[in-house]
């Protein structure tokens, strides 16, 4: 018997023998398609340049990239659960509203100060108990295929409803008012002894910067592993993987949720940065955003998916300088041409002719 | 000992009668073919052992426990496993991450499935990628990652469709083996030669019923069976 | 006492017709083609607004629903050849795609039209039973929703289109081979949900605001409507569905609101579908072909 099936025998080891150091520490894989050393050097030169930022740029178009950083976790979210999973969620932006108003409800109850880090617990406790319940209801009733976008999306857009007309004073949980149309404002941002996480310094920056880089690395992870095979299996073949004895809804269960977390953080995140959170961050336009990034990023890839979110996010905030609607309508004709001309998405076509053109490819 | 017992198991498809109270017994360790006209109603049993399909009516039961609303992947944890017609298996993935996957209880079938692996030369391409297989591999393949969830019972659906008579001969060496090895196996055949070279009692279903049941010679002797086949008069 | 009767028997009417013209649409596309599509609203939006320009310009109500229905199928007709038939077999890009459409849709009419147009009346003016008064509009709306449905009917079962239709949604490469132009069907069928969408925009454009998220008020109801539905039968999947939603939505809309209705509608979709996942035309038809079989004249 050779080493390689000697190697496979072991449950949740699925690198070969031969394996690189980075597949052995599942960073790299055959479900994450880019990857090997120039990857982790770009990555480790991005994150270095982000980090030094402030020494070379200004601390406004610091706080400015912050804000397009955000969204990168519900971005992430949806690639591991459309991308990966199969699973097409319009609502991931839902979660992300449930989530702000949470930590905005608690933490301007509780106060300043170390409370709004239970705040932001508790809200992220919610959102995924929320997921875990509304997946409850779409993966145990073995639904098909097309009614997880459509119930999603009703689900953010009766919510979407329900905070639009959450103006008057009787709208109240404890002392934070829902504010209707307006939204919620004088939000707390996260306090960790003296320090602020708020849209006008650069602590946030810092901390938004390596929870992204570490949630990219721990998707990764996560896809390399054998839940991460099974996830991809179920996809391909979800007949197939059911009959290889695992119990597909629980696994889908679990995606949801996760991606639910990573909405809901981006979520969290964005009230303290913004100390608000309105109606508008959830509902159909704001629905749009993750589907187009995942679906124009190429959701097979995580890491295009962040460049595209990034990318996106600065041009419809760009565009949206113009006229809001004018973004709104060169995104849908993104969506609309991309899903015709490019549908594995375009980021992902342009990085895997790149590394095509550098001559090394991810094993 | 009795492993696996459907009672009066029936079927409808709107109008169409799949299954139409059948009655089949399999001992454990029993290696047993099972054939019939198109139409009558052999894949649709599998379906319903490995509950694709609920039953409208009767009784699924493995080991003595009632199987019959259970889910399809407890079915697989319990015991069966089906190795479908046309092959399903991971065509992204290499050998070994098929493999991986299909080993879904950790090292529960680990002996059986090596040694399948080998019987059927699959070892030497571990890293090969599952679509770039040929054919006859990729069944084989399939056959190995079934008996990844250490199955009592496996199901096999034309498992040499499209086999060249080379590849056929080593499948039926190989299923002999296995169930040698303890491990029972139905199999849906067109394919007489094999269904004779494997030496096993057989099923013959008609019109989603159990119209014969006997060895081999019994059956190709029986003039009904050959009446069913040339399709003439409703039995 | 009758007068409360009256008035939710009212309600109910109105809720049922409401969501049928919504959904129906939506259904037939489903049913025919596989395919969702997102920018069902924005039909019923093209709808409401070709409806309202026309009656301004003077046109006659009557005359312009008609009008209006035919632009926005042809409408229908040209998005089919140009984006809908590349996706036949991938659902979920065609979702994609269709989302994309329905911003350009919205959003452009936001851009071109500003954010609302000058609404046009309801006519037929209203009547009283007990105390509350009625709008008699809707009230033929309902009735023109239940006529809808029997003319599709008639189209489905009696027709040489109907059963080419129906050959292609069950089984498109024997109808294609038996020299129905599936292609042609396709486009027809697609036409067909757009025309019907552009209808609803077209009734119900005297009834509220002319805004560009004009449909967004009918997406809601109409995907819940069509998930429980079904594609397996559109007219039953249709009609079952919105009774079943209206026994819901009406109390609770009565009593709580209309957003407490459509919580209501979510909550009931999110249910049925754990425990009926293949819609409602599904099971009622099994029904039906159980009834039928055991009727003398039904054996095969």
């Amino acid at each position: 018997m050779n080493g390689q099936s000697h190697v496979a025998a072991q449950s949740g080891s699925i690198a070969p023998a031969s394996a690189t150091v980075f597949e052995r520490l599942g960073l790299d894989g055959p479900l994450t398609i880019f990857g090997g050393p120039v990857y982790w050097l770009l990555f480790v030169l991005a994150l270095a340049a982000a980090l030094l930022f402030p020494l070379y740029g200004s601390v406004f178009a610091a706080l400015n990239f912050t804000n397009f950083l955000i969204n990168v976790p519900l971005a992430l979210g949806l690639a591991l659960l459309w991308g990966y999973c199969g699973v097409l969620s319009f609502g991931q932006v839902a979660f992300f509203g449930i989530a702000g108003y949470a930590y905005g409800v608690m933490a301007i109850n509780w106060g300043m100060g170390s409370a709004t880090l239970l705040a932001a617990f508790c809200a992220l406790g919610l959102t995924a108990l929320v997921a875990a319940a509304f997946g409850y209801f779409l993966f145990y009733g073995r639904v098909s295929g097309w009614i997880v976008p459509v119930l999603t999306l009703v689900f953010t857009l009766v919510l979407e409803t329900f905070l639009g007309q959450t103006a008057g004073m009787e709208w109240k949980i404890g002392e934070a008012p829902l504010g209707g149309f307006n939204g919620m404002t004088n939000i707390p941002s996260l306090t960790a002894g003296t320090i602020s996480f708020d849209g006008f310094s650069l602590p946030l920056f810092y901390l938004v910067i390596i929870l992204v880089a570490g949630i990219l690395v721990g998707l990764r992870m996560l896809a390399n592993s054998h839940f991460g095979h099974v996830i991809m299996a179920i996809q391909e073949d979800p007949e197939r993987a059911e009959l290889l004895g695992y119990d597909i809804r629980r696994y889908q269960l679990v995606v949801f949720t996760i991606a639910g977390f990573l909405a809901g953080l981006s979520g969290v995140l964005y009230a303290t940065w913004g100390n608000f959170i309105q109606p508008s961050s959830v509902g159909l336009l704001a629905a749009t955003f993750p589907v187009l990034w995942a679906a124009v990023g190429g959701r097979r890839s995580l890491t295009s998916v962040l460049i595209g979110t990034i990318a996106l996010a600065s041009l419809s905030d760009a565009l949206a300088v113009y006229s809001g609607e004018l973004a709104f309508v060169v995104m849908g004709a993104l969506l609309l041409f991309g899903m015709m001309a490019a549908p594995d998405g375009i980021v992902i076509t342009i990085l895997r002719f790149l590394t095509k053109l550098v001559g090394r490819k991810s094993r | 000992m009795t492993l696996l017992v459907l009672e009066g198991v029936r079927r409808r498809f709107g109008g169409i009668v799949a299954a139409d109270g059948i009655d089949l017994a399999l001992g454990d360790g029993e290696r047993r073919c099972l054939i019939g006209p198109n139409g009558a109603g052999k894949s649709t049993v599998f379906k319903l052992i490995m509950g694709l399909v609920r039953p409208d009516s009767g009784s699924i039961r493995l080991d003595g426990r009632e199987i019959t609303r259970e889910e399809p992947f407890r079915r697989v944890q319990l015991g069966l496993s089906m190795k479908y017609q046309t092959t399903r298996i991971f065509p992204s993935l290499t050998v070994a991450q098929n493999m991986s996957i299909a080993r879904s209880r950790g090292g529960n079938g680990s002996d059986l499935v090596s040694w399948a692996l080998d019987r059927l030369g699959l070892t030497s391409l571990a890293t090969r990628s599952a679509g770039e297989l040929s054919y006859g591999q990729q069944h084989w393949l399939e056959m190995c990652m079934v008996l990844g969830s250490g199955p009592r019972v496996v199901l096999m659906d034309e498992p040499t469709a499209g086999m060249t008579p080379e590849e056929s001969r080593r499948t039926g060496g190989f299923i002999k083996e296995l169930t040698g090895r303890g491990i029972a196996a139905i199999v849906i055949e067109h394919d007489m030669h094999f269904v004779r070279d494997l030496e096993a009692p057989t099923t013959v279903l008609h019109q989603g019923r159990v119209f014969r049941e006997g060895s081999m010679a019994e059956i190709e002797a029986d003039p009904e069976v050959q009446r069913i086949y040339l399709g003439e008069v409703d039995a | 006492m009758t007068g409360d009767l009256f008035n939710f028997g009212y309600q109910f009417l109105v809720n049922i017709s409401f969501l049928m013209f919504a959904a129906m649409g939506l259904i037939i596309v489903l049913g025919m083609l596989n395919i969702i599509n997102l920018a069902h609203g924005e039909f019923i939006m093209m709808g409401a607004y070709a409806t309202t320009l026309l009656v301004h310009a003077g046109v006659p109500f009557v005359v312009a629903v008609v009008v209006a229905t035919i632009i926005v199928g042809l409408i229908g007709i040209v998005v089919e050849r140009l984006v809908i038939r590349r996706f036949y077999g991938n659902r979920l890009n065609a979702l994609v795609a269709t989302f994309g459409l329905s911003l350009m849709l919205s959003q452009g009419t936001l851009l071109i039209f500003g954010p609302f147009l000058k609404g046009i009346r309801m006519p037929l003016g209203g009547f009283r039973v007990g105390e509350y008064s009625y709008a008699t509009y809707l009230l033929v709306v309902a009735i023109l929703a239940f006529v809808l449905l029997f003319a599709l009917w008639l189209l489905f079962y009696r027709t040489r289109l109907g059963i080419d239709m129906r050959a292609t949604m069950q089984n498109p490469d024997m109808a294609r081979a038996l020299g129905v132009n599936t292609s042609r069907i396709h486009t027809f069928s697609f036409a067909l949900g757009a025309a019907l969408a552009g209808l609803t925009g077209a009734l119900y454009a005297p009834t509220t605001t002319i805004v560009p998220l004009f449909g967004t008020a009918f997406i809601a109801p109409a995907f819940i409507t069509v998930v429980i539905g079904g594609g397996a039968d559109p007219l039953i999947g249709a009609l079952a569905s919105s009774v079943l939603l209206s026994t819901v939505s009406t109390p609770l809309s009565s009593q709580y609101g209309t957003f407490a209705g459509r919580i209501g509608l979510m909550l009931a979709a999110l249910i049925i579908m754990r425990f009926l996942p293949d819609g409602l035309s599904y099971y009622v038809r099994a029904a039906m072909l159980r009834r039928r079989k055991a009727r003398p004249e039904g054996a095969r």
